[in-house]
């Protein structure tokens, strides 16, 4: 019982953050109509720059924290949509998916070669210590970032849905050509979402490093579960990211503990299977009719 | 009579088809045009030239008297003409209200109220006559994506008034749109039309529709005005009948 509960809270903790990195390929799939498919790598690098900015440039740690965050911003927010998906899609969805996964091999092989090939330690951002729930002892730090990544979510859904910026960034994902019509400006809307997505990756990041360390090679398996998480919960909405993301964690804690802890991977993609068989909208998305 | 658009002269050519090919019609303050024709015959080239969805080949747009020929889409908006779309284009997961205040929210504002400003630009209470003159009370508060078509047509209507136009164009508004709601929409415009003098161009092929609405209509075929008058001198017109019911 003490195990299932710890177990619990880990998988809500892990798919918290799935499900942040899940939001981004939510986002991008809203203004792009394309999959990223070095959204894993996007939650890899941030901590990996982190450390970089402290242990190159002999930063504090907190302030090395702030330069990181903001070069993946201006580099994967801004740079990205700008130098990458712009002239991209001009060509097409495919074209651009393809120069997505050349990203992500750069951004692997970038952090092996400029940074280091060894998993590093974070420094978590919570004390250790544990606490009691129902008598079982369970990590304060799962609790944080459970909480930390759950906040951001619902901040983000709040601001999509409450704020004038949030209902037009909505309009210009759902019909580009009318928002411009009305005197949206499309292009700065589409730069936000792509903001908010690296920003929401950096905070993936800090936050799930500090449990698995930070190495070059975490974006394989962050970018699969998120993906996962996307495809369960439903591509096209904000809390299907959440929901997937949850079930993913959920899904992979329970099977590295009773079923073997080789197969953590192989059973959310097992789940995966199942859903693009039975129910592709995922649990919480719209159907999407489109015309080619 | 202050002529609200001018049209001169309008010619767009797609290498050698010539989907409209010179063609010359005004639109009258606080009056209800009707621009009908075939299928193929160019109207909605013509209103797409009109609204700087494509440049045209030759000719000029007058808005006011002032020529407004080539201005972006989003430009002639700001300057008050306003339309709505053929196929709809709603805004599915906002609600009925939000829609209408997002159609009028960038026309209000500096650059910085723009940003920080009250969620709504001020136009709840706007966005809430609207609502209630298209008679929408109901819905207000749904997402626009469940609503009817015919529901549908009417928020896109109400939509196209938010920014207080100067001129509305209406692209096929009875396109799909069942009996009863197409006479609630026709009757609402008759309204709007009446009570606060909006000016109309209405282009549509739903024959009946336009005669009882419009005060005046022009018909186009191949690319050319073929007639244009009231209603009643357009139907007798042995050229327009000629070329809507053949040989």
């Amino acid at each position: 019982m003490d195990q299932l509960i710890q177990l619990l809270i880990a998988g809500l903790a892990t798919g918290a953050i799935y499900a942040l990195a899940a939001i981004g390929f939510t986002l991008v799939w809203q203004t792009s109509q394309t999959i990223n498919f070095a959204q894993g790598e996007f939650v890899m690098l941030p901590a990996i720059l982190a450390l970089a900015a402290r242990d190159l440039l002999h930063l504090p740690f907190w302030v090395a924290l702030i330069v990181a965050t903001a070069a993946f911003l201006a580099l994967f927010g801004f740079g990205f949509k700008r130098f990458l998906v712009d002239p991209m899609l001009k060509h097409g969805v495919l074209p651009l998916a393809i120069a997505t996964m050349a990203l992500s091999i750069l951004m692997k092989e970038g952090a092996k070669d400029g940074y280091s090939a060894q998993a590093a330690q974070f420094p978590s951002m919570v004390p250790e210590g544990v606490v009691s729930i129902v008598g079982a002892a369970v990590s304060l730090r799962d609790i944080a970032v459970f909480v930390v990544a759950v906040a951001a979510i619902v901040a983000l859904q709040l601001f999509v849905d409450r704020t004038r910026l949030g209902r037009t960034m909505q309009a210009t994902a759902q019909n580009p050509t009318v928002a411009r019509i009305l005197g949206i400006r499309v292009e700065r809307m589409i730069l936000l979402t792509f903001l908010i997505n690296a920003a929401l990756a950096a905070l993936a990041s800090y936050l799930i490093s500090p449990i698995y360390l930070a190495k070059f090679s975490n974006g394989e398996f962050i970018g699969l579960s998120a993906f996962i998480a996307a495809i369960v919960g439903g591509f096209n909405q904000v809390r299907g990211a959440l929901a997937g993301g949850f079930v993913v964690g959920l899904v992979d804690n329970l099977a590295a503990a009773y079923v073997s802890s080789g197969y953590r991977t192989a059973v959310p993609l097992a789940l995966l299977v199942v859903f693009i068989l039975f129910k592709p909208e995922g649990l919480l998305g719209r159907r999407e009719e489109r015309t080619v | 009579m202050t002529r609200v658009l001018e049209v001169k002269g309008m010619k767009k050519y797609f290498g050698g088809i010539r989907a409209v090919d010179g063609v010359d019609f005004h639109v009258n303050q606080g009056e209800i045009l009707g621009i009908i024709g075939p299928n193929g015959c160019g109207k909605s080239t013509l209103f797409n030239c009109i609204l700087g969805q494509l440049t045209p080949t030759d000719g000029e747009v007058l808005l006011e008297g002032r020529p407004v020929t080539g201005l972006y889409p989003s430009q002639l908006n700001r300057l008050g003409v306003s339309r709505t779309f053929q196929l709809l284009q709603v805004f599915p997961t906002l609600s009925v209200r939000e829609n209408l205040i997002l159609a009028g929210q960038e026309h209000r504002g500096t650059k910085l109220t723009r940003l920080f400003g009250r969620g709504d630009a001020g136009l709840t209470d706007a966005a809430n006559r609207m609502i209630a003159f298209f008679k929408l009370e109901h819905l207000a508060d749904q997402k626009a994506g469940g609503l009817s078509y015919g529901q549908q047509k009417l928020l896109d209507a109400a939509m196209a008034f938010m920014a207080g136009p100067k001129l509305v164009l209406l692209d096929e508004p009875a396109g799909g749109v069942n009996l009863t709601m197409l006479a609630a929409l026709k009757e609402r415009l008759e309204a709007i039309n009446r009570e606060q003098g909006a000016t109309f161009v209405v282009i549509e092929h739903n024959m009946d529709f336009v005669m009882s609405l419009c005060s005046r209509v022009v018909v186009m075929a191949e690319g050319r005005v073929l007639a244009q008058g009231t209603p009643a001198e357009v139907r007798a017109d042995p050229a327009v009948v000629e070329a809507y019911l053949g040989h």
